[in-house]
């Protein structure tokens, strides 16, 4: 009996004591004004953000503006824009592959711009197609409706590695099931992984395969959150099922369709992994992640150039980003959301 | 059964599902059938649907039955048959014996769990605090945020992988204590950064959404502030933040370009499963059964997620996390 008040008083005395430093945080915190909380809140965020995004991204400005060394990983002196000229222009001797060529020398595919932007495009074009389709299927109620919502979503959760791996088995010459088929019809050459049209196909059609799923995901949520009175006011309107999606789906799903296209653009202009892992590598499809990469590792080492790669895929991004926002207001203004 | 046979059976059911016909009765199967869903759409779009379904869910299948035949395929084999011609299971077994693939898989679910945890927990405060709270520069706070989405992980690589290399200066004050590459925190760290912007632009917008009475009556009960938002605001937003949460560990199981540039090949040294899958490519040798068995069990985690969670994604997205 006298253990236990003894082990009783213990706890309090111990609760007492470990509590005292947090009652002082915690009263110290009830005193703080609603904005100095909210600063404190925003600390421990903005300061991981700080060490591993923001300065990153202002050192990586910085040092594209500094010439390279090709012998170290050292930066050389203070040029301006030189590696940006040097980039624009086509005139940097050492590049892998041209990041864009004025003289038009140079195929399409082989630059990196052009090839990343129709890389863009065409995926996300594919994805979006593709992803209504699927979402239309992940909508619609039927039995084993929870099965099909998997089977659909499972490519996204895949490791780009595996991605990879899947289509480098698929197209392997003497390995993959679609190489002979696909070069017997004339389409594809007798090496498509080493071949620069070929693997630009095989990445796209990998990419799509993916990232539909992502798509599906997003454009699902939009047909969800459609009111569904709308639906039954349209049918005692004696609407068609076109009418239906041209004037009440479409229209709402836009904004969101817009997002997810955003999302994925931003995704598509950085592609990296899929081109790595599928295909012989950044040599044949030289995207601008992967010129970013060849600066860094490649034979000489040009960390100017890279960082100045990598400012102007940012700079490409947001440009995009600028014409999807406008969309949206615009949308937003034509429903008088806005 | 004779072929006269089944026709006369098809022509039955026809006959049986034809309601009302009157004018059909010379009319062939075909006819009758365009007849029929003339007059109930909605059959013809049921049957368009199943048709769609099978054609998409086949594309989207067939690349992972494909790989499960390479894993069937014996060691070396050439012109792998579509149908695999035995059934053996061995690769599976052999990708843990040949290379610690157990060590890469438990790599890369520590970084997905590590990362999510972190990312949920930090950007829980940073979303309460722009969600809920009314402050000076939340502007253009929220709009660096978003910038800084601009960018593709190569541009924070380069800094990042000098510093941690400890070639220069972090933040161009101090060298980092120890050499951080080939250390769980040389990935860990920048995929925190990259994934934590949409985090708290999701949690944002969910935490923005609770009514105040519900935390102003918690507050009155005694609950301490920071109390509120993890006792209140977090459980009552609980899809938004499993969305938050899915969508971090999903890209980080799923990263390739950090995960493979910023460790060494060797499970020990904390690679992820992208090197274990590649290290069965070697100088001489490469073994795309294992490969492929390697690939499908490394998948496994991530559908077991999914079909777990797949209900809380999607009531997730629609409740909100795209409304921003």
């Amino acid at each position: 009996m006298l253990i236990a008040v003894a082990v009783e008083q213990g706890r309090t005395e111990q609760a007492d004591g470990s509590g005292g430093v947090l009652t002082g945080i915690a009263t110290w915190m009830e005193n703080l004004s609603e904005q100095a909380y909210a600063y404190l809140l925003l600390v421990p965020g903005f300061l991981v953000l700080l060490m591993f995004a923001f300065w990153p991204l202002a050192s990586a400005i910085r040092m594209s503006f500094f010439a390279d060394v090709i012998t170290s990983g050292e930066l050389g002196a203070f040029v301006g824009l030189q590696n940006y000229v040097r980039l624009l222009t086509n005139t940097n001797a050492l590049a892998p592959a041209a990041f864009i060529d004025p003289s038009f020398q140079t195929p399409i595919l082989e630059q990196a711009l052009a090839m990343t932007i129709l890389f863009a495009v065409l995926s996300v074009t594919g994805e979006t197609l593709l992803g209504f389709l699927y979402a239309m299927l992940m909508k619609a109620e039927y039995k084993g409706r929870r099965l099909v919502r998997l089977l659909i979503i499972l490519p996204w959760a895949i490791p780009i590695v595996i991605q990879g791996m899947i289509f480098f088995l698929l197209f392997r010459p003497g390995y993959g099931l679609l190489t002979e088929p696909l070069q017997q019809i004339g389409l594809f050459s007798s090496l498509p992984l080493n071949t620069t049209f070929d693997s630009f196909v095989i990445v796209t059609v990998a990419d799509i395969w993916k990232t539909s799923a992502f798509m599906a995901l997003l454009i699902l949520a939009g047909l969800e959150s459609v009111n569904q009175d709308l639906y039954e006011v349209a049918d005692v309107m004696g609407a068609s099922r076109w009418q239906r999606f041209r004037y009440i789906t479409f229209p709402l799903v836009f904004p969101v369709l817009m997002v997810a296209m955003l999302f994925r653009t931003m995704g598509a202009l950085r592609v990296y992994g899929i081109i790595e892992s599928t295909t012989v590598g950044c040599s044949t499809v030289p995207s601008m992640t992967c010129l970013v990469t060849q600066f860094m590792f490649g034979s000489a080492t040009q960390y100017g150039s890279a960082a100045a790669v990598s400012v102007l895929i940012a700079i490409v991004v947001g440009l995009f980003i600028m014409v999807y926002l406008g969309f949206i207001r615009r949308s937003n203004q034509s429903l008088g959301l806005a | 059964m004779s072929i006269d046979a089944r026709n006369h059976e098809d022509a039955e059911t026809f006959d049986g599902s034809d309601d009302g016909s009157d004018d059909d009765e010379n009319k062939s199967p075909v006819q009758r059938w365009a007849d029929d869903w003339i007059r109930n759409p909605e059959k013809a779009y049921a049957v368009m649907l199943v048709f769609l379904g099978g054609v998409l869910l086949t594309t989207s299948l067939f690349p992972l039955y494909w790989l499960f035949n390479v894993a069937m395929a014996p060691p070396g084999q050439t012109d792998i048959p579509i149908v695999p011609a035995t059934i053996d299971l061995s690769a599976f077994v052999q990708v843990f014996v040949q290379v610690p693939f157990a060590r890469f898989m438990f790599n890369s679910l520590f970084y997905a769990f590590t990362v999510t945890l972190f990312v949920l927990l930090i950007g829980s405060l940073a979303g309460y605090a722009f969600g809920r709270l009314e402050f000076r520069g939340k502007t253009p706070l929220l709009f660096s945020l978003l910038v800084l989405s601009f960018f593709p992980p190569a541009t924070l690589f380069i800094p990042l992988f000098r510093a941690f290399n400890q070639q220069v200066p972090m933040l161009g004050l101090f060298t980092l204590p120890v050499e951080l590459y080939g250390t769980p925190g040389a990935v860990i760290t920048p995929l925190s950064a990259f994934t934590m912007p949409l985090a708290i632009f999701i949690l944002t917008t969910f935490y923005g959404q609770i009514p105040d009475g519900l935390e102003d009556a918690a507050r009155v009960e005694g609950t301490t502030r920071i109390g509120a938002l993890f006792r209140v605001i977090m459980p009552l937003s609980a899809p938004g933040v499993a969305t938050a949460g899915i969508l971090t560990f999903i890209t980080v199981y799923t990263e390739f370009f950090f995960s493979f540039l910023m460790t060494g090949n060797s499970a020990a040294e904390w690679a992820p499963v992208v090197d274990g899958v590649i290290a069965f490519q070697t100088q001489y040798t490469v073994r795309y059964d294992l490969q492929a068995a390697a690939s499908l069990i490394a998948i496994v985690p991530v559908a077991i997620l999914v079909v777990v969670a797949q209900d809380k994604i999607i009531s997730g997205l629609t409740q909100g996390a795209l409304k921003e």
